[in-house]
Order: C-alpha cells, then sequence, then structure tokens
C-alpha cells in the first residue's frame, strides 16, 4: 500500500513530474536526430544480437572444436581461418561477442547499482559520518593502483572465475558514486523532497524513491561507460593471464595471437581487435549522444 | 602561514587513507596473496622443509602482528630484503624508481600539453568540421586497446619487419657513472612515448575540450565576448586559466598511479627494468616485502597529491578557500 | 598562458626531431658491428639471451636453468661437462681428477686444484681473494642443510652423507665436524655415503654443489645471492631482473682448451668455428651480457636486428619463416646465410599425469573403482594425439616417446613399442564403454597447471582430443594458477586429479625421472602422482644403488613399463630445440645438462 501512496506523492509533485518527463522526451529528440550516435545504437544492436544467437546456441557453438588444420589462411571453410589449435577464428570471435556483453553488462549494472546506492547515501548524508566513511572507502579504492588491484582480488578469490568481475565492480563504482553524491546534494535541497518530507515520507525512501530516480539520466551514462571499460580492462587482464576464466574471449584471442602476428598469422590478431574495436567505437559514439540528450548542461 | 596550517592538517587528515589503503592491501595481497613456500622449495621437499620456509617467510604469525610489522616497517622506511631476489628492497626501488619516471616523463608531459593544445584548438573551432575531426580522432584513439597499440609500435617502429629505427628491448641509457646519457636516452624513450602518447592523447583530448567548453559557456566569458574581446585572447586569458583548475587535478591524480602501475605493459615489452614490472611480478610470485613497500608508497604519495592540488586549487582560482 | 605553452610545445617538438635524427645517424652506419661500443671500449663482448629470468645467483638455490646458467659462470665446481661429447660425459672442473670411489661405493675422495683464488672482493681481507680450499667444499654443501640459507637442493643430499641430516638437526652449528663430509686436508675432500648414491658425481657438476667462500656469505648476507662471490671463469658486475653484466676473471686458471678431448668432431662441429680456439685458455671474451627475455617476440626482434643479442633458441612463431624443410631439418637460406645453427633434444619432456590416491581417476582400494579408473585413464591416454600437440606446439620437432625415460639419457630404448603414445580413438571409446563409462557418470575433468596463455592453448587443444573419444566438453574445465608457486602448493597438497607439467632433468640419468614413481617421494616430494606400487618401489630400490650397466639398464625399462601399464602418465615428449646465434660468436651453445659450462668458450671475432 505505501508504495502506491509515494508513486502518488510522485506524480502529485508537479516540478518532477514534468522535468522527468520533458528531460526523457527531449533526450529522445535529441538522440534521433543525432546521427553518430544512432549509427553507434544500430552497431551495438548488430552484436547484441550476435551475443543473443550465441546465447540461444544458433551460432559459435563451435568455438572449442580443434581439427588438424593448424594456422590456415582465410578459406571458404574457415572464413576467418584457424588458430594454432585449429579451432575456427570466426567462431571464436563470434562466441567471444557474448563472453564481452556477459563481462560488460554484469561489471555495468551491478557497479552502477553500487555506485547510485552508496552515492546517493553519501550524497544525502554529506557532512556525516556516513559521508565520511564512504568518501574514505572510495579514497582508498581510488589510490590502490588498478591492476595491483585486480591481481590481488584474482588471487584473493583463488579460482572464483568471477574473481575479474568482482574487481572491476569494486573499482568501477567509485566513478559513478561521485557524480551521483554531486547530483544528490544538489537535488536534496528541492522543493520535491522538502514536501516529501513534510508529508512523514522515511528516510530511505526519499533517498531511493525520490531523489534516486532523478539521477537515472547519469546512471544511465555511467553505465555504458563502466561497459566500455569493463570490454576494454578485459583485454589487458586476460593479457596478463587475469581475465575470463571459462570460454574463450578477445584478450585472450588477442593475448594468443601476440605470438601468432610475428610468424605472418594476422588473422587471429586482425579479427579479434577489428571486432573489440569496433564495438568499443560504437559503444562510446553511443555513450556519448546519450550524453548529449540527456545531461541538460552539457554543451558539445 | 595560513597554507602550512592547512597543509598539516591536511596531513592529518591523510592517515586514515593510508591506513585503508595498507590494510586492504595487506589484506588481499599478502594475506590472500599467494604463497611463495611453494615457489621456494627444492624438487623433492619434505614436510619439515615446507614447515621452514613457512616460518622464514613470517607465515606462521598471527594476521595482526603482520599487520603492526607492515606499518612499522612503513613508518621506519625500512622494508627488509626482497623475497625472491636476496636484495634490498630499497635498492631495488632506487634501481627501478629513477627508470620509470625517466620512462614516463616524456609521454606523460606531451600527451597532456599536446591533448591541451587539441582541446583549446577544437574548442576555439567549437562545431565546425575541425571541432569533429579532432573530437572523432579522440573517440578511435580511446577505443583501440592499449596493448594493440604496443603491439602495432614496435613491430612498426623497432623491428625489422618495420622501420627498424629504433631498439627493440633494452635500457641502456645510463653511462658508468649512472648520468643518463641523451642520445641513448631519446633512442630507448622514443617508441614507448610514442605509444603511451597516442593512447593518452584521446582521452585528455576529450576531457580537457569538455572542460573548456564548459569555461567558455561561462557567464563572464560570454560577457567579454558581448563587450568585443578578441576571442583569442578571451580563450587564453581566462577560460584556459579557469581550466587550469580540472586539468591540473586530473594531472596530479594520474601521478602516483603513473609512478608504480601505469608502465607495466610498456616496461614488459620492452624489457625495460622498472618499477611497473618488479610490482607485477612481485605480486605474481608473492613477493610481499617489495609489495608492502610499493602499496605504501603509493598511498602516500597519494595523500600528498591530494594536499598540493587542494593548495593549487587556491593559486588558480583564489575563489576556493582553504577549508 | 600562450607565452607558457608555445616554448614547451617547441621544446617537445624537439625532442621528437632529435630522437629521430639520433635513429637515422644510427642507422646509417650499416649493422654496427658491436652494440654500444662506447659502454666497453675495446673490449671483446659477447650478448647472450635466455628466456626466463633468474632470481637469485646463489648457489644453494640454483633450481632453475637461469639460476643454473649464472651461478656455473660465477663459481667453480668440482666437475663439469665435456663441452662437445654426446651424449654427455662428465670431466673435471676443480677437481685434480675422477674420485676416487671405494670398493663398496660408500667413500668417495676427491682432490682439488692447487692455486686456484676466489675473485678480488671487499668481503676478504684487504679485497684479495683467498685460495680455495677443501673445506670451502664442506661449507658449502652444509649450507644446503643451514635453513637459514632456504637450499632448494638439498633433496639431492638429504638421506645420503652420513652425519649431514643430523648436523642440521642439531642446529647446524659449523664448528661441528661431519664424518661423512670431511676436509682431509687443504685440498682433499672425503664424502662418506649411507648407502651408494651412483649419482653423487653428477650432483658434483650441478651449480648446487658449486664452492663459495664463507667470508662472502657472512660478509653480505642475505644478499649474497644479489652479490655472489665465487672463483669461475666470470665475474658478476651486476644484475637486475633485465640482464647480468659479466666481466672475464683476469686470473682464471690456465687450462688450454684441448679439442680431442672435448669431444671435437670436424664433421659436426666445423661450422662453429672452435677449431681456431684450440690451445688457447678460456674464458675468451671479456664481457658477457646475459639478457632475460621471455617475450618470444621481443626476443627475436633483437636477435635479428644485427646489433642487439647474438643468441637465441628459435621461438615456434617463427617456423614457418625458419623452417624449411623438417625431416631432414633444414632452415631457409636467408637464416643460414646470417647465423649458425644447431639442434637437439631437450634433457627433460612434458607430461600430464593423473593423481593415484584421488578417487577421481586414480584408486580407492575398491579393486571394482580401480579398475574401472584405470579404463579411464587408459582411455584418456589413447586419446592424446601426440602427433598434432607436436605440430601446433613444437614445429613437429619434438620427439614423442613412450613412458618417462627420455630420448636424452643412455637407458632410452627407440625400439621400444609405441602403443602408449598412439592415437586409437576406437580404442579409446570401446574400453570406455566396456568399463561402463558414459556422458553421464564421466567425472568432471580439471586441467591443472600454471596459467599462462600457452597452457590455455594446451588445454583447449586437449579438451578437442576428448571430445572426440566422446567425453562432453562441459565436463572439462581449465583451472590455472596464477604463478607456478601456487600450482606447486595445490598439487603437493593433493588438489590435482589431473595435471600437465614440465620436468628438466638434474642429470643425464634415468633414475632421476623413475624416482617421480617411487612410492616414499609420494606428495610433498616429487611424486606427484603419489604413485605407490611396491612391486616398483622393490625394484627400484634395487636399481638406484647400481653403477652404470647393462643390468641396470634392464631394470629400468622394467621400472619404465610398469608406468606406463598402469597408466599414471601420459608422456612424452622431449621438446627438440633450434638454437641460433650470429656468424661472428665462435661456439656450441647447449643449456640443457651442459648448462651455462659453455660460455667460458664463446668467443667473438673481432
Amino acid at each position: 500500500m505505501t508504495s502506491k501512496t509515494l508513486t502518488n506523492a510522485n506524480e502529485f509533485d508537479p516540478n518532477n513530474f514534468e522535468k522527468g518527463d520533458s528531460l526523457w522526451d527531449k533526450a529522445w529528440y535529441k538522440f534521433k536526430r543525432d546521427r553518430m550516435g544512432k549509427t553507434g545504437a544500430f552497431i551495438v544492436l548488430v552484436y547484441f544480437i550476435i551475443a543473443l544467437g550465441v546465447w540461444f546456441g544458433i551460432w559459435g557453438g563451435a568455438w572449442s572444436d580443434t581439427s588438424d588444420d593448424l594456422w590456415q589462411g582465410p578459406s571458404m571453410q574457415h572464413l576467418f581461418g584457424t588458430n594454432v589449435i585449429g579451432s575456427d577464428v570466426l567462431t571464436r570471435v563470434i562466441y567471444s561477442t557474448k563472453v564481452a556483453f556477459e563481462v560488460g553488462f554484469i561489471v555495468a549494472v551491478l557497479s552502477t547499482v553500487l555506485g547510485a546506492i552508496l552515492g546517493s547515501l553519501s550524497g544525502y548524508f554529506s557532512g556525516t559520518w556516513v559521508d565520511s566513511v564512504i568518501l574514505w572507502l572510495m579514497g582508498v579504492l581510488d589510490s590502490i593502483p588498478f591492476y595491483l588491484f585486480v591481481a590481488a582480488v584474482a588471487f584473493a578469490l583463488k579460482e572464483n572465475p568471477f574473481a575479474m568481475h568482482i574487481a572491476m565492480i569494486a573499482t568501477f563504482w567509485t566513478g559513478t558514486a561521485r557524480v551521483v553524491r554531486g547530483e544528490v546534494i544538489k537535488l536534496k535541497g528541492q522543493e520535491f523532497v522538502e514536501a516529501a518530507k513534510s508529508i512523514g515520507v522515511t528516510e530511505t525512501n526519499i533517498i531511493f524513491k525520490h531523489i534516486m530516480p532523478n539521477t537515472s539520466h547519469i546512471l544511465l551514462v555511467q553505465s555504458t561507460i563502466a561497459f566500455v571499460a569493463a570490454i576494454k580492462s578485459e583485454v589487458i587482464l586476460s593479457f596478463l593471464g587475469l581475465g575470463v576464466k571459462d570460454g574463450v574471449s578477445w584478450g585472450l584471442m588477442i593475448s594468443e595471437s601476440t605470438q601468432d602476428v610475428l610468424a605472418g598469422h594476422f588473422n587471429n590478431f586482425l579479427s579479434s581487435s577489428v571486432f573489440l574495436f569496433v564495438l568499443v567505437i560504437a559503444f562510446n559514439m553511443f555513450s556519448d549522444s546519450m550524453q548529449d540528450a540527456l545531461d541538460p548542461k552539457k554543451v558539445s | 602561514m595560513d597554507i602550512l596550517k592547512f597543509a598539516v592538517r591536511k596531513l592529518f587528515g591523510g592517515i586514515p587513507l593510508i591506513l585503508g589503503v595498507t590494510f586492504i592491501s595487506f589484506l588481499l595481497m599478502v594475506y590472500f596473496g599467494p604463497d611463495l613456500t611453494w615457489e621456494k622449495l627444492g624438487k623433492n621437499p619434505t614436510q619439515q622443509d615446507i614447515m621452514e620456509v613457512r616460518h622464514e617467510l613470517g607465515y606462521d604469525q598471527p594476521f595482526v602482528k603482520r599487520y603492526g610489522n607492515y606499518l612499522k616497517q612503513l613508518v621506519t622506511l625500512d622494508f627488509g630484503n626482497s623475497q625472491m631476489t636476496d636484495k634490498k628492497v630499497s635498492t631495488i626501488l632506487k634501481e627501478t624508481m629513477p627508470v620509470s619516471l625517466h620512462l614516463i616523463i616524456p609521454g606523460f608531459i606531451l600527451g597532456n600539453i599536446i591533448a591541451v593544445a587539441l582541446a583549446l584548438f577544437a574548442a576555439y573551432h567549437r562545431g565546425t568540421w575541425l571541432d569533429k575531426l579532432i573530437m572523432t580522432g579522440s573517440v578511435v584513439g580511446m577505443s583501440i586497446s592499449f596493448l594493440i597499440v604496443i603491439i602495432a609500435f614496435q613491430l612498426l617502429f623497432c623491428s625489422s619487419f618495420g622501420l627498424d629505427l629504433f631498439p627493440v628491448r633494452g635500457w641502456e641509457v645510463y653511462n658508468n657513472e649512472g648520468n643518463i646519457i641523451w642520445s641513448q636516452y631519446f633512442k630507448y624513450v622514443t617508441v614507448p612515448t610514442l605509444a603511451t602518447v597516442f593512447v593518452a592523447l584521446g582521452y585528455n583530448t576529450r576531457f580537457y575540450r569538455a572542460v573548456l567548453v564548459e569555461e567558455m559557456t561561462k557567464d563572464h566569458v560570454r560577457t567579454a565576448r558581448a563587450f568585443g574581446h578578441k576571442p583569442a585572447s578571451i580563450l587564453f586569458k581566462s577560460v584556459l586559466k579557469n581550466a587550469m583548475v580540472p586539468i591540473t587535478t586530473r594531472i596530479m591524480f594520474s601521478i602516483p598511479l603513473v609512478v608504480v602501475s601505469g608502465s607495466l605493459l610498456i616496461e614488459s615489452y620492452f624489457g625495460i627494468p622498472g618499477v611497473g614490472k618488479i610490482t607485477y611480478d612481485a605480486i605474481v610470485a608473492g613477493d610481499q616485502n617489495i609489495l608492502k613497500a610499493i602499496v605504501g608508497l603509493t598511498a602516500v604519495l597519494f595523500v600528498i597529491v591530494l594536499l598540493l592540488t587542494d593548495i593549487l586549487y587556491r593559486v588558480f582560482d583564489p575563489r576556493v578557500e582553504l577549508k | 598562458m600562450k607565452i607558457i605553452i608555445k616554448p614547451i610545445i617547441a621544446l617537445a617538438l624537439c625532442l621528437m626531431l632529435v630522437a629521430c635524427n639520433n635513429s637515422e645517424s644510427t642507422d646509417t652506419t650499416e649493422k654496427p658491428a658491436k652494440k654500444e661500443n662506447n659502454r666497453y671500449p675495446g673490449k671483446k663482448v659477447y650478448y647472450h639471451s635466455m628466456d626466463g629470468t633468474p632470481t637469485t645467483a646463489d648457489p644453494v638455490r640454483a633450481a632453475t636453468v637461469y639460476t643454473n646458467f649464472l651461478v656455473l659462470n660465477e663459481f667453480d665446481t668440482l666437475y663439469s661437462y665435456k663441452y662437445l661429447k654426446r651424449p654427455y660425459e662428465l670431466k673435471t672442473n676443480l677437481a685434480t681428477a675422477m674420485p676416487q670411489v671405494s670398493d663398496d661405493g660408500l667413500t668417495y675422495t676427491i682432490t682439488i686444484k692447487k692455486g686456484v683464488k676466489f675473485h678480488d672482493n671487499k668481503a676478504f681481507e684487504g679485497g684479495k681473494g683467498r685460495e680455495v680450499l677443501a673445506s670451502d667444499f664442506v661449507y658449502s654443501l652444509k649450507r644446503h642443510f643451514d635453513k637459514k640459507f632456504k637450499s632448494q637442493g638439498a633433496w639431492l643430499f638429504s638421506g645420503r652423507i652420513v652425519g649431514l641430516d643430523d648436523w642440521k638437526k642439531q642446529g647446524s652449528d659449523y664448528s661441528q665436524t661431519i664424518q661423512g663430509l670431511q676436509a682431509l686436508d687443504d685440498y682433499t675432500i672425503q664424502i662418506k655415503l649411507i648407502e651408494p648414491y651412483p649419482q653423487l658425481i653428477y650432483t658434483l657438476a650441478m651449480g648446487f654443489t658449486a664452492l663459495v667462500p664463507h667470508e662472502a656469505v657472512e660478509f653480505y648476507g642475505d644478499e649474497f645471492g644479489s652479490n655472489p662471490v665465487g672463483s669461475g671463469p666470470f665475474i658478476l658486475q651486476s644484475f637486475n631482473q633485465e640482464k647480468a653484466i659479466y666481466f672475464a676473471n683476469p686470473d682464471f686458471r690456465q687450462e688450454p682448451l684441448d679439442l680431442a678431448f672435448e669431444g671435437y668432431e670436424e664433421s659436426i662441429h666445423e661450422f662453429t668455428g672452435i677449431k681456431e680456439l684450440k690451445g688457447k685458455s678460456p674464458p675468451f671474451i671479456d664481457v658477457m651480457e646475459v639478457h632475460f627475455i621471455k617475450e618470444s617476440s621481443s626476443r627475436w626482434n633483437s636477435f635479428t636486428k644485427g646489433n642487439e643479442i647474438q643468441f637465441t633458441t628459435v621461438p615456434k612463431e617463427q617456423s614457418n619463416s625458419v623452417i624449411m624443410t623438417k625431416k631432414p631439418l633444414k632452415l631457409y637460406p636467408q637464416i643460414t646465410d646470417n647465423y649458425h645453427h644447431m639442434y637437439m633434444v631437450e634433457a627433460g619432456f612434458v607430461y600430464s599425469g593423473f593423481d593415484m590416491i584421488n578417487p577421481t581417476f586414480g584408486n580407492n582400494g575398491n579393486p571394482e573403482h580401480d579398475a574401472k579408473n584405470k579404463a579411464l585413464r587408459c582411455a584418456i591416454r589413447k586419446g592424446f594425439n601426440w602427433d598434432q600437440r607436436n605440430r601446433a606446439f613444437y614445429f613437429g620437432l619434438g620427439t614423442v616417446f613412450p613412458g618417462v625415460i627420455t630420448p636424452a639419457v643412455m637407458e632410452f630404448d627407440p625400439t621400444m613399442s609405441k602403443d602408449a603414445i598412439s592415437l586409437d580413438i576406437e580404442g579409446a571409446k570401446i574400453l570406455l564403454k566396456e568399463a561402463n563409462w558414459n556422458a553421464d557418470n564421466l567425472p568432471e575433468l580439471k586441467y591443472h597447471t600454471s596459467g599462462n596463455v600457452t597452457n590455455r592453448l594446451f588445454y583447449e587443444q586437449f579438451r578437442g582430443f576428448l571430445k572426440k573419444i566422446g567425453y562432453p566438453v562441459n565436463k572439462i574445465k581449465y583451472n590455472p594458477y596464477p604463478s607456478f608457486g601456487a600450482f606447486n602448493k595445490a598439487l603437493k597438497n593433493g588438489k590435482t586429479p589431473f595435471f600437465s607439467l614440465a620436468w628438466g632433468l638434474d642429470y643425464p640419468d634415468a633414475e632421476n625421472t623413475l624416482q617421480l614413481f617411487y612410492g616414499p617421494n609420494k606428495s610433498p616430494g616429487s611424486n606427484n602422482f603419489n604413485y605407490q606400487n611396491p612391486q616398483f618401489d622393490a625394484l627400484f630400490e634395487k636399481a638406484k644403488i647400481m653403477q652404470p650397466s647393462h643390468e641396470r639398464t634392464v631394470l629400468y625399462q622394467e621400472l619404465n613399463q610398469m608406468v606406463i601399464d598402469d597408466c599414471v602418465v601420459i608422456s612424452g615428449l622431449s621438446r627438440n630445440k633450434i638454437y641460433l646465434w650470429h656468424h661472428d660468436v665462435i661456439m656450441y651453445p647447449d643449456r640443457e645438462i651442459l648448462g651455462g659450462f659453455f660460455a667460458r668458450y664463446v668467443d667473438v671475432k673481432e
């Protein structure tokens, strides 16, 4: 029952209602006119469909097959050739798309959620001990060098296949939290918060049901940034041997191919780095146009 | 006097941060970290050999005592011997830190200066095709993996398959007295610098442009423009000056990380005996004394940077109070 | 701001121009013959490379090829191997003759050369190196039994020498004499054994037994490993994770190179130019730089550059540009025109094994279970495609052999049945079916190994093999460890039902690999298989005290067959390495058993 009254309270707040509505409308309008952004979004969508295909077993299932055709160049049978143990490079690249989306989604969603919660708390209680503790935690995490931190987490968690994800989440949330904190400090002085307080809404509800929804545009942008960062970090971490454990990924393929390249076998290296590059650049373009569209202050 | 008091207060305020960093990294890297015992044993060890090695490494002591020891080491700056290599930690740091600094500084400076210049240029021509070109360029730069850049650059500039202009690996830049030989230095530092600049440029340019553009849309800039001041003089006099605060902050904050971990990939690919590689090897092998020293020093460095940034804020922007 | 930025940009541009100019100027000088002459003016320098990094130069921890290389050049051992003779043959180094062994094989008497001096070092009084004495050997061996020095070689001697283990138990007091390890006078060493130990002589040619002066150990304390002081042909000047620099020892004893004695054969060694060195005393070079380069692409780039490192093994990824035909091995002319090469089988092998006391693939005492698991192990072995492994990772040049007696030792029998290494997918399927294994009840197989790119590919290929014998792919998991230490820990704690490893021979005697299956060596010992077979143990105990002979070889081969019959190990492959070196270097480099001993014979053409 409470939740209902709350939504009502939200809707009755003309300020909030109108502002939220127009922001998304305007954003959609702006985004529609942004050619770069649309191209980016389209490419990301294509990748996503590839990943879904792997997920549902339509393609990419044979990524683990080996054969006697070692280090073959492109042919009709193997469009992108084969690697050193005779696996089809195209199949592996496709399968890796799924892995990239898994890594990206898990890290983006969880780090954004964590950042949103801690950032809101810290912002709402700014100046109190809660804020100090969270700020301290952020400071601590930011001042441990990233790769050392990931390596350390990977060791500490031993065989956990999600060690890399956990390490990324643990470090990526601070960026979101800082932005959210700033925004919340601004929001909590506004009328609708005062109004909610005056009718006796609990603090938890004010933070999570009234203030946090108003930071959603920031969260969306932050999560795309985290997504890209996660995919890119995976490459370096896999090279350092701290990356994905099950399956195959672009990072693993690139690290495999550092040996191939000098032997004149570029297919593994090129396929994986081009696939990676195109997705990252598309996501960056998409993320950019979202920022343009969603950030009312942003001028470009 | 104000500044001094402020600095002292800030320094004390940094202690919880240092404690936090050291505690978390101690917990992760040392307590849960790799077990060196099995690296140090012979081929056919007995149970007793194992006990001896563990004792030698101090693994049989309780957690609190080990952490306490660490803090003591941090205060006295004496981290003892590296557990893997029979060298004093201080000797290792003395050997590797300058190398990393020499390696990183040119790329770091160039990466930032060129980025600021490009950002100024783009911001000045905001909305034109020049701006769009630079911005597209930086998105492309941002999207290429550092690893790919390093591999490609080494092939292109250094190997006999490419231009073959520079040494593939090594760091023969000091003469027997330990002084730098400049011609040698340029030979070895160029390709790593190009790679670092290439990668940093995308991020930096975007960031600085955003900062500059935001500054340019502020009221006082608009007013100045309305009064007919030349755009170039506005750009340099008020915009860049005000933008120095976020720019400096960004630069300052990258310093501690650059000193320690920023060069790991470069160092291992170009065979440069710097601190990044030492640190990574230490974490993989579990050389705790080196780790303790490096993590502790990074934390201290971080606090100092925080402090300096606050002071610099004041220098660039007198409106910022020293709270 | 404008005023500040402009000069900085100008400066930056200057820096880049200078850098480019500089490189051009070096480029025009057409392949500089020597690298950085300014560094060692007028000196003869050899640039060596290794694919791993030593962590210390202390003999008590000379457990890796890399450390051993450093140790053998800095220090002296009593014996070493003949430079060119194959199969390997021992010769004297610091000793004057081969040891006198009593008839019961228990007492060894060895005399050492007179007048040999340790390198000058501030650890000695007055900075002058003193004479090397028999007591230094006693001290050096005792160090392995002093826990302060964290020995990695004590296992070679524990339980072997009369009184040595007790000496350790009593607290490693150096003033106490040990009955079985004494200096009878300044130049005579006597070793008394508990039971015959024919391999002892080999250990005296290992870095572990190199002679160190106690003064330096005391002077440098924990830092002795980075400030070693020995009496060998070279003096270590500096050593970090990238390279070690050696200067020749000017006072090294005069021992002219005797080509015939060292095993020189015109037909094999003529191309090296070693003949010219006849009658000269090593070391022939003034400076040796040893570069530690793990990344094979870097190493190759550096090698082919011409003015950097002068020696490399051919990395796998270069096989296509280096190897023209495989049988017989021929290299492309552009390689042979520029470089010398040699090709040899390693003294070691790679294998995968099962933990026999872990019920997943091993035994639990229930005969039915044990038989079923044996069928599973044998089926996995039948499904292993050595040929594909060999072609994918070892240029197809590796030597695949059944069992654990490697091609590098005398006891190797090339005529042995190849069943244990032949691919037999149908046979494997039948075995599985007969033992009632099916996709549902097959256990999860985790591939335990130390994590790196190559090992990961090994795993992926192995998974491909097993898929073909009907093992469900989702039951084959990769279990990498971040470091060898972590992997080793899991191994020694019985957490690895199936593991993949490599073993490097310590000496050219099959005993060194057979002991991997000896019951009492079970974890944490070297028997990672935890193989317990009383029959094997009895036979091994009989063989291990025998001097080399035909009877011993027969016993060894019997032991080998037992291991094969029980399907304990999927083995094995000895890698064949191709070594390349620049034409201006005169040497026959061998990093296997001979290890670092060859460096003293290296010469560089002016």
